[in-house]
């Protein structure tokens, strides 16, 4: 059966899903121009409508993890619907840089912490291989930067989770919160 | 129900966005899967499907090289070493005792939208962007035949500091990693061993 917060994060997702269609057909810049406001921003407005729906049904107390997912997804497709290719493929690395940025402030468990910052390291290839395939075809300067990272983040894992695993060794525990050998 | 054969329409006639939506929908869950689920061995291989559907993103963007790079170095070779340093920090007693993100998750949240926010509204106010989409992208072959003379003309001297780069982390991992004994360690060792050489003295004594 479901819950009170699955329901809620249905209803949530429901009214999302309507906010992009509406968009998508034109509505809401149509709205937008009937009330004297710029129609060219409308994506902005209903980006903004999603966002205040997913903290209302959040402080109502809905499934956090399917309100992310879902108000992420739909913000994604009303940012990018009608914008250049170039710029749908940075706002997903973008997206996935703040996802990634996200995990490393907050996850508790070291390796964690290491697996977020490798998305980050993919949301920047992303990017380079864009600009690659988007401004430099001929020369691949993009590409090239983003297979030195690839290397670079090959040895960072690998120093990284050394370090961890000496950390785990010494103070038979990986979490970020004991880690406070530097305060005083 | 009308919008289907339309949405049908519109994805025979843009295959790429097409494509790079599906491909966009399967990877943010993932992701977020990665940073959020609760069993953290899970996480770990939910990163494949993230470093897969970027694999997908680069073949979209035509760097067929990089995409199997991506597979071979990403999806197989990094997440295993996750997954090998996670199987031996026994998340199976950290799991119970903590939860997956910590209290912290407020500023992290703000942190991340602010990030987001900065970079979409300055791509989306950028106009002018030096864009050349009258150039067809490369073949695979000519994609992969000027990758490597790049890497020996051009890029020769990073590829060589790469080359070091390698060695000294793989040194520095091992040394890391090396189960090396502390000194005070050490110092119990050499007193656990007095203990059991007298008392196994003791032990002739008492049999004599």
């Amino acid at each position: 059966m479901l819950s009170k917060s699955n329901l809620q994060s249905l209803l949530f997702l429901a009214v999302a899903v309507g906010i992009t269609l509406l968009f998508l057909t034109g509505q809401v810049g149509g709205v937008l121009s009937g009330a004297g406001l710029p129609a060219y921003k409308a994506d902005l407005f209903a980006f903004l409508a999603i966002v205040s729906v997913a903290v209302v049904s959040l402080a109502f107390g809905g499934n956090k993890t399917m309100i992310m997912i879902g108000g992420t997804v739909t913000a994604f497709i009303v940012l990018t619907a009608f914008q250049d290719s170039m710029v749908r493929y940075m706002t997903l690395g973008a997206i996935f840089f703040a996802i990634g940025a996200y995990g490393m402030v907050a996850s508790r468990n070291a390796v964690r912490m290491l697996m977020s910052i490798e998305l980050m390291i993919n949301a920047a290839n992303i990017n380079f291989v864009t600009f690659s395939r988007a401004v430099d075809p001929e020369h691949l300067g993009g590409q090239l930067f983003a297979i030195f990272v690839l290397t670079v983040a090959a040895a960072e894992a690998a120093v990284g989770l050394a370090i961890v695993l000496a950390i785990y060794r010494n103070m038979a525990t990986v979490d970020m919160e004991k880690f406070n050998l530097l305060k005083w | 129900m009308e919008g289907f054969p339309q949405l049908t329409t519109w994805a025979q006639a843009n295959v790429e966005q097409a494509v790079f939506y599906l491909l966009a929908v399967i990877a943010i869950p993932l992701a977020y899967g990665v940073v959020c689920d609760r069993n953290i061995i899970r996480s770990g291989f939910l990163l494949i499907g993230v470093f897969s559907t970027i694999a997908g993103l680069f073949i979209l963007l035509s760097a067929q090289f990089l995409a199997l790079a991506q597979i071979m170095i990403y999806g197989v070779g990094i997440t295993l070493v996750v997954v090998i340093a996670l199987m031996l920090t026994n998340p199976k007693a950290e799991k119970e005792s903590m939860p997956a993100l910590s209290i912290h998750k407020g500023p992290a949240i703000f942190v991340a939208c602010f990030l987001f926010m900065c970079v979409y509204l300055a791509l989306r106010s950028a106009e002018n962007w030096p864009v050349k989409t009258d150039v067809a992208a490369l073949s695979a072959a000519e994609n992969l035949s000027r990758i490597g003379q790049s890497l020996l003309t051009n890029y020769s001297f990073h590829f060589e500091f790469a080359s070091i780069l390698l060695l000294a982390a793989l040194i520095g991992a091992v040394m890391l990693a090396k189960a090396e004994p502390a000194v005070h360690d050490l110092n119990e060792l050499s007193a656990n061993e007095d203990k059991l050489k007298s008392s196994e003295r003791a032990d002739d004594v008492v049999k004599v």
